[in-house]
């Protein structure tokens, strides 16, 4: 049996769980699911595009069926919905009860702070990640239906990406939140921080000379070695794991020590 | 620090910052015994629940509840604590009843007749949301949650706030029983009335630090009364002044007010030396008593009064 907290934190979040899930799987099927049809306007946009521009947006070429996964679901705006979702779900662990003062009545219960704090990262980092993992699930039956050519175990790498970009974030954030209990903090702080990693990435790029921004960019962990076309890289997938890993830890350590609701 | 001491705080002392919290904090609320929490707002009741419960820790000096580390111990101490915050706000928007059973499990189960029974105290419907609730049904909830579990130490920052007259006497019939059964009870208020009926000692905080604590039936022997006494003639206010325990002596006419500490016996027997056509003499009120807690004794009379 769970432990009473997870169940609760489930049920309190199940209209943004659904929402956000839905939102991604609809995304996913919809744009792969026209592949054929969206050919003719991906060559038309990779034609009205200056190469500089599809380098910013992390597009190799559209026409390919790895180039328009890339330039579909995983450059930009796949990314940018579950780190959205992420950031969100993050942020009610411990930042949203703390402002409303729910978090009170959930923490006069038996239950020590640091485990309060694993329960509710276990609650959401779990159904963070089932949310991260629809495009992966939904591509592994997709792509071979519409007939893209490309290895699935490529697919599944690229995904498997996704998953721990959003470990990555989601840690980040919860750290934020564990530290400040609030929410606004949260969100700006995270989210200006993904928007400049991923600029980093993007110029590391394309600048010369500023190569080694992108070593600093969770993007580069996660889209960088190019998966699509050379499939697993367990060591940058590794890295982004660990940094999700480190800075929730960090963050269960700060909340134990810190005042309340003050 | 013995097994019969359920609260016990020495120098418990936290500091926003610059702003004084609570500051100096000796108590101990024995097993069993029911404890009035008084003071107006902001003068650090809030706090000190606060850190009592592990949501905050202190700058300075330590507590122990129920002979465990508020901490170190949170856990196991949180089993054998019922807790009902000053500002109330419920995790999620379920149902009364599915809420009720979220603490039920978090806290290893109750029996849930012990829910019902409550609820029909309480006149509350458990099948509503929460988030929906008038505020006092809202703190009807939190009492339920509170005293579900049948807590060892009942702590509860101002109860009664919200509920209707008839509600708040079916509460402080809740706080007997579970003093009967052995239950402790600390509970903060700003009104002495409601904690006067049930409580065995009240400890007043004033301004951050702890002004008094005493027994409640001692404070009716030293409460101060106000009495007017009319004249057939005019008197000379000098005449009552001077006598021992009375002053605030205000003379219109044949009218006199003063208020009297202590004994009245002076009082009649300078009274008696002209003719009285009526007296009349306001029952000891706590309320003011406490008043002059709050507002007026300053420094060595409050440090006596503290150590009593």
């Amino acid at each position: 049996m769970l432990p009473a907290l997870v169940r609760k934190t489930w049920r309190d979040d199940r209209l943004a769980l659904i929402g956000w899930a839905g939102g991604v799987a609809a995304f996913t099927a919809i744009y792969t699911s026209f592949y054929s049809q969206f050919q003719g306007a991906a060559e038309l946009k990779q034609d009205a595009l200056p190469q500089g521009m599809l380098d910013f947006l992390g597009i190799a070429d559209m026409l390919s069926p790895a180039g328009y996964l890339q330039a579909t679901i995983f450059s930009l705006v796949g990314p940018l919905l579950v780190l959205m979702c992420a950031i969100t779900l993050a942020a009610r662990t411990i930042a949203r009860p703390e402002e409303d003062g729910g978090m009170e009545l959930m923490l006069a219960n038996p239950i020590s702070r640091a485990a309060f704090a694993w329960q509710r990262v276990a609650a959401a980092g779990g159904a963070l990640t089932g949310i991260a993992a629809v495009p992966w699930i939904l591509l592994m039956i997709i792509v071979p239906w519409v007939g893209m050519d490309i290895p699935l175990s490529n697919v599944a790498a690229a995904s498997a990406g996704l998953v721990a970009l959003v470990w990555c974030f989601a840690g980040i954030a919860f750290l934020i939140g564990a530290a400040t209990g609030k929410r606004a903090v949260v969100l700006a702080v995270t989210g200006g921080l993904a928007v400049a990693t991923y600029m980093a990435n993007a110029i590391g790029g394309m600048v010369d000379g500023w190569h080694w921004l992108r070593w600093l960019s969770p993007f580069h962990y996660f889209i960088g070695t190019d998966p699509l076309h050379t499939g697993w890289h367990p060591v940058e997938l590794l890295t982004l794991v660990l940094l999700g890993a480190a800075t929730t830890t960090a963050g269960v350590i700060v909340f134990d020590r810190r005042d309340i609701g003050v | 620090m013995t097994s019969d001491i359920a609260v016990f705080a020495e120098d418990l002392t936290k500091f926003y910052g610059q702003r004084r919290g609570i500051e100096g904090l000796d108590l101990e609320v024995r097993v069993g015994e029911v404890m009035g929490f008084l003071g107006p707002n902001g003068a650090g009741k809030t706090t000190t629940i606060r850190l009592l419960l592990d949501f905050l820790r202190p700058t300075r000096g330590h507590a122990s509840v129920l002979g465990l580390d508020p901490r170190r111990d949170k856990a196991a101490l949180h089993r054998q604590i019922g807790y009902l915050p000053g500002e109330l706000a419920f995790p999620g928007r379920d149902r009364a009843d599915d809420l009720l059973r979220f603490f039920a499990n978090a806290r290893g189960g109750v029996a849930w007749s012990q829910v019902t029974g409550l609820a029909e105290r309480l006149d509350l419907d458990l099948s509503r949301s929460v988030r929906t609730m008038s505020k006092g049904n809202k703190q009807k909830v939190g009492l339920v949650q509170a005293f579900m579990h049948r807590p060892a130490l009942l702590v509860l920052d101002e109860p009664t706030s919200g509920l209707d007259p008839l509600m708040q006497q079916e509460f402080l019939a809740m706080v007997r029983e579970a003093s009967a059964a052995g239950q402790t009870v600390f509970m903060s208020s700003h009104v002495l009335s409601e904690v006067q009926q049930v409580a065995d000692r009240v400890a007043v905080v004033r301004d951050s630090r702890l002004a008094a604590v005493e027994r409640v039936e001692s404070l009716g022997k030293r409460a101060v009364r106000a009495v007017e006494i009319h004249f057939d003639d005019p008197v000379d206010p000098a005449e009552f002044s001077a006598l021992p325990g009375v002053s605030d002596v205000v003379v219109s006419g044949p009218v006199l007010k003063c208020t009297i500490d202590g004994r009245i016996d002076p009082l009649i027997k300078a009274a008696a030396r002209h003719q009285v056509v009526d007296m009349l003499s306001a029952e000891p009120d706590l309320e003011e008593t406490f008043l002059s807690f709050y507002y007026h004794a300053e420094g060595a009379g409050d440090a006596s009064r503290a150590g009593a």
